[in-house]
């Protein structure tokens, strides 16, 4: 997922000089080729995220396309209020990457885990928020975010727990990606990030006829087709009704 | 033309600040009266806005990062025709686009600030910009002395010394007070210049109501050889103009009424320019 990370980046800072990645002192070997094919591209801000964000929206308004990477515990969790007022109150175009979203980084303490990301950002008018689930749709996820020319997040769950997809999805915003198609669609997963591979085991393990749905979106979502999954899905007598696993995915996220 | 060759007449400037606080019932007079000076220098010999353009992208950038002062740039922009009359009479009320605390959707406000220690920031990356694009644009950030008791002020002044940002200068209206009390009493601030110094920077100390020695400072910290970003520390008074409201805390609160209104013009049409 790193990998696919860094050289989808490297990839659009070669195309587009514009293209800068920041990061508070963050990335231990993830920007080794970065660096060394984007050198002038690459800034170090140091241990200081609010300053940070707040130079991304500066750099941004003088024309630059920032990416802004950090753990998602820092970025973006520590500079919500700085997202919120310098960057998405104007929608400019900086991309935000929290990495090691969710318990990634579960040994390491609470001061590296991060479970409020999205519920955070969630709340903040004009920011998006891509959460892909293996390397084939980070590499989508960074396509679109740089594509859509506005604010965006993207959390990387960062463990790779294998590819749920066998070659680059095709993104719509807001929409699901099936992952494992059902014999029977009386029941369907929803998962998001790195938990979709362990949705997938799930599903095979106890409902191997059941359908698992990838969200890269978080917001935007397709509520429509959120409401034609579940329709569909009636449930069965020893699980509650799919509502269930919706409301439950949602307080999760 | 880029510079304005408009008047800026410290006088007409207060006198649309307290027309503007009395239609809207607002508060934040002393804040915005502070900076009337430093304001009426950079926008008249300073800033460089091409075919009077705000957002014309060889601009210089000037953030007011103290956004409670915004009434003072409302009254500079009305000057250069940005805005129509009703925005300024019409101030505050429902509907109005000119708000209590400046938005960047407003042309010639570059930030949306009020929340404090944001401004610089953005500032910051403004002049790295700059910097990388190679152009001669400067980039100006006002900051008030209260507001330098956020954090990313320093963290950003680090890095602006640490890149070299010449084309950087933050303005300190240092008028010795914020929201509660003096600086003093809620969290000493030492030496402003000296401590901008030890981060790096080239800093000046001036009288921020002496417009000659306003605009010396700027030409002097600008025509320096030094690659280091600029400091203006500017003493002020806050409320400066209309003496009861000179060094009283309460007009960073106080609305005006019909009799304050009248006495305020009067003392602002009477003073020394």
């Amino acid at each position: 997922m790193r990998a696919a990370f860094s050289d989808t980046l490297v990839r659009l800072a070669k195309a587009d000089p514009n293209v800068l990645l920041l990061t508070g002192d963050h990335g231990y070997a993830l920007f080794d080729d970065f660096r060394r094919e984007c050198p002038k591209q690459y800034i170090n801000a140091g241990i200081a995220e609010q300053n940070m964000v707040g130079m991304a929206a500066g750099l941004a308004r003088a024309g630059f396309r920032p990416f802004v990477y950090g753990l998602a515990a820092f970025i973006p969790v520590r500079v919500v209020e700085q997202i919120k007022l310098d960057v998405a109150h104007d929608q400019l175009p900086v991309i935000f990457i929290g990495d090691g979203a969710g318990f990634v980084y579960s040994h390491l303490g609470t001061s590296h885990q991060s479970t409020e990301d999205i519920a955070c950002t969630r709340a903040i008018p004009n920011l998006a928020i891509y959460s892909p689930a293996d390397r084939f749709e980070v590499t989508a996820c960074m396509d679109k975010a740089y594509q859509s020319k506005s604010s965006v997040y993207l959390r990387m769950g960062k463990s790779d727990r294998g590819d749920v997809h066998s070659a680059l999805p095709e993104l719509k915003a807001g929409s699901f990606l099936e992952v494992k198609s059902g014999k029977f669609s009386n029941i369907a997963f929803f998962a998001t990030g790195s938990l979709v591979s362990t949705a997938i085991d799930i599903a095979v393990a106890t409902y191997p006829d059941a359908t698992v749905w990838s969200a890269p979106f978080i917001k935007p979502l397709d509520s429509q087709q959120v409401t034609a999954i579940c329709k569909q899905s009636k449930g069965n007598d020893s699980l509650p009704p799919p509502l269930y696993f919706i409301k439950t995915f949602f307080s999760q996220c | 033309m880029i510079f304005q060759n408009k008047a800026f007449d410290t006088k007409v400037l207060r006198k649309t600040v307290l027309d503007m606080a009395f239609a809207g019932s607002t508060v934040h007079i002393g804040c915005a009266f502070s900076i009337i000076e430093l304001l009426a220098v950079l926008y008249r010999n300073h800033l460089r806005y091409p075919d009077n353009d705000p957002q014309a992208l060889d601009r210089d950038y000037f953030i007011l990062s103290k956004g409670h002062g915004v009434m003072a740039q409302y009254a500079c922009i009305r000057e250069l025709g940005w805005l129509k009359d009703e925005a300024f009479t019409g101030y505050f009320a429902d509907g109005s686009d000119l708000k209590g605390l400046s938005d960047s959707r407003v042309p010639g406000l570059e930030v949306t600030s009020g929340s404090l220690g944001h401004g610089f920031s953005v500032g910051v990356g403004m002049a790295m910009g700059v910097k990388l694009r190679g152009t001669d644009q400067k980039t100006y950030a006002l900051v008030g002395d209260g507001e330098i008791n956020e954090g990313p002020i320093w963290e950003g002044a680090l890095f602006a010394a640490h890149h070299e940002l010449k084309n950087f200068m933050v303005i300190v209206d240092e008028n010795g007070f914020q929201a509660m009390g003096s600086t003093q009493e809620v969290l000493e601030l030492g030496s402003i210049q000296a401590k901008f110094e030890s981060f790096g920077f080239e800093a000046i100390t001036i009288d921020g109501h002496n417009e000659e020695a306003i605009d010396n400072a700027i030409k002097q910290l600008w025509a320096s050889a030094s690659v280091s970003p600029k400091a203006l520390i500017a003493k002020t008074v806050k409320g400066k103009g209309v003496p009861f409201m000179e060094n009283n805390n309460m007009w960073h609160y106080t609305r005006l009424d019909s009799e304050t209104y009248a006495q305020a013009l009067s003392a602002v049409s009477e003073s020394e320019q």
